[in-house]
């Protein structure tokens, strides 16, 4: 090494020093730098698209369980039954946020777009039962009871209803029809007002929760 | 002087003429003892809090700011901290050794500062020799380094400390020359003898680094060296987290630890101090003389131009961590042999024949004679 490089040297590595010195002195010095945000007290603000966890409005769903069946680790779990006036009723829904990978596939399917992504993120429990949201808080074994009471009592008056009819005008029936048969047949039909009598036979259940 | 301290006090307080003399004057030291060595740990805790807060803002985040207003009671809380963790001994280490090298280490670096000139008369100790004094306790830490590197019975542990053992010997050769031409001038060891020999009325040219164009390299070559005494990036080689963990004190918990951390920062005020006296004027500023002032006044003064100087090279130290990364083990040894060996004994021939040449003359006074 020639007395040129040697001295060559040293110059770059005091150019070099000087230089970085500089721009880690304008860091230090510049307030503007500091990107930290002190999260407790501030935070970012997600963005429009962020797929936190996940809300059902209960009131829009129709327990179509399009949302159970996408689901590809089945965190979803409803059950339904259908109410007096023909319509699903929800019993329970119930998402298992622990296990949900926030793919959003659910929110996709959703028909009604009841199912959405919140922009929450902060959950922490010592539980994993914890973990398990609750869309419907009162007891499903409550809710299929009322649902149950409701179609019976919409039965017994749909029943009601037609046994005044028929006592109203049995002859002319009985002219039109000629058939006492066919009178037979209508009354082991179902009650028309639909749904199950037993009440609450309709439960759609996921084979993840029994398994659970 | 700590006996001429003892007679005056005598001489003020007569119901103390009963008592030995030698008692009261090591009382007087031992208090002078405890005044530098607070001085010291609080100057410690407070720098490594600076140093966090320099590395946050270095690297645009904002660094402790919890405890306390602006996070300043940080330090109290490592220390608590610190003193409350289990102190784990490994099962087949040198228990001895083990427990002695954090000590070493304390003392090396913190009984530097006895020589320290804080101010005109604020000095725990002025050795005649004092420049050699902190040359030769300094050395402890080396010591102190290298029994716990062996005595951890680990193998990060012993390459830290047979590596810093090799860039301390290394580089306490460049650091000694380049103080050198600063006892030259001065014409003593005495480290408050080179502060005074920098007064005058030339303020800021009365300096050592503007004696000559000598000293002037001298100061940046003592920089240099000194940081790589304290084992501060980039001469970390000893430590080195990315690749010996933690290098000597790898094994090391609890308050023992915090001997080992303490150090490094006492080192790092005592290599500024020295720098400071030696080429920036110590307690010297421009157009006032601390000597001349009323004694208390003219104390103060001095201790705040001292501790800002010497602060501010600490600072500058920080600023150089945040900013280099750290050498290679043949780069830190190519630095040390080929590059600030020669150049120190090329500044001290350098500073000695002018000093010959121009009767001890430096430029700023043979500017100042052309103008009569
Ligand atoms: S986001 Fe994905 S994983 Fe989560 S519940 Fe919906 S479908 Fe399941
Ligand atoms: S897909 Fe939507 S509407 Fe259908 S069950 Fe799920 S949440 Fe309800």
């Amino acid at each position: 090494m020639g007395l040129k490089d040697y001295l060559y040297d040293i110059w770059e590595a005091v150019a070099t020093t000087a230089k970085g010195m500089r721009i880690t002195a304008r860091y230090g010095v510049d307030p503007r730098e500091t990107i930290t945000l002190q999260y407790p007290e501030e935070r970012w603000e997600p963005s429009e698209r962020f797929r936190g966890f996940l809300y059902n409005d209960i009131k829009t769903c129709t327990s179509c369980t399009m949302c159970v069946r996408v689901c590809p680790v089945d965190c979803i779990s409803l059950e339904s039954v259908r109410g007096a006036d023909k319509k699903m009723v929800l019993a329970s829904y119930d998402i298992d946020i622990g296990r949900c990978m926030y793919c959003g596939l659910c929110v996709e399917v959703c028909p009604p777009k009841s199912l959405k992504h919140t922009s929450g993120y902060e959950k922490a429990s010592v539980d994993r039962g914890e973990l398990i949201l609750h869309f419907i808080h009162e007891d499903a074994g409550e809710i299929k009871a009322r649902v149950a009471k409701q179609v019976a009592e919409a039965a017994a008056k749909a029943e009601a209803e037609k046994a005044k009819a028929e006592s109203e005008k049995p002859e002319a029936e009985m002219a039109k029809d000629g058939d006492p048969d066919s009178r037979a047949a209508q009354k082991d039909a179902p009650p028309p007002a639909g749904g199950n009598p037993e009440g609450g036979g309709a439960a759609e259940k996921k084979p993840g929760e029994e398994k659970e | 002087m700590m006996e001429s301290l003892a007679i005056s006090l005598v001489n003020a307080v007569p119901v103390l003429s009963g008592v030995p003399l030698w008692t009261i004057t090591l009382l007087i030291m031992v208090m002078v003892a405890a005044v530098v060595l607070t001085f010291a740990l609080t100057y410690s805790g407070l720098a490594t809090y600076v140093e966090r807060k320099v590395a946050g803002d270095i690297q645009a985040r904002v660094g402790p700011n919890r405890v306390g207003p602006v996070g300043i009671l940080q330090f109290l809380a490592d220390g608590i901290k610190l003193l409350l963790k289990e102190d784990i001994i490994p099962a087949k280490a040198d228990r001895f050794l083990f427990v002695l090298a954090p000590y070493l280490v304390f003392v090396g670096s913190f009984a530097a500062f006895v020589v320290v000139p804080f101010g005109v008369g604020l000095i725990a100790s002025d050795l005649n020799i004092g420049i050699y004094y902190v040359m030769a306790i300094t050395s402890l830490v080396v010591v102190g380094v290298m029994l716990a590197g062996w005595s951890s019975n680990n193998k990060w542990a012993l390459l830290g400390g047979m590596r810093a053992a090799a860039q301390i010997v290394s580089y306490e050769i460049p650091v000694g020359m380049a103080l050198l031409p600063a006892v030259l001038i001065a014409g003593s060891l005495s480290l408050q003898d080179i502060v005074r020999s920098q007064g005058g009325l030339f303020g800021i040219f009365g300096w050592n680094l503007f004696h000559n164009p000598f000293t002037f390299l001298s100061f940046f070559l003592y920089y240099v060296a000194a940081l790589a005494e304290t084992n501060r990036t980039p001469f970390d080689i000893p430590e080195a987290e990315s690749e010996l963990v933690s290098g000597y004190h790898v094994e090391y918990s609890g308050i023992r630890f915090a001997f080992f951390f303490l150090a490094e920062y006492g080192d790092m005020f005592v290599v500024s101090a020295l720098a400071t006296a030696c080429f920036l004027g110590g307690w010297h500023v421009p157009f006032l003389d601390a000597e001349a002032l009323p004694a208390l006044w003219g104390n103060l003064f001095s201790l705040g131009v001292f501790l800002g100087k010497t602060l501010s090279l600490v600072v500058l130290m920080m600023w150089i961590r945040w900013t280099l990364p750290r050498l290679r083990v043949d780069q830190l040894m190519r630095v040390a042999w080929k590059y600030l060996v020669p150049l120190t004994f090329f500044n001290l021939l350098g500073v000695s024949l002018w000093l010959l040449l121009f009767h001890g003359k430096g430029i700023p006074q043979m500017i100042a004679s052309l103008f009569g």
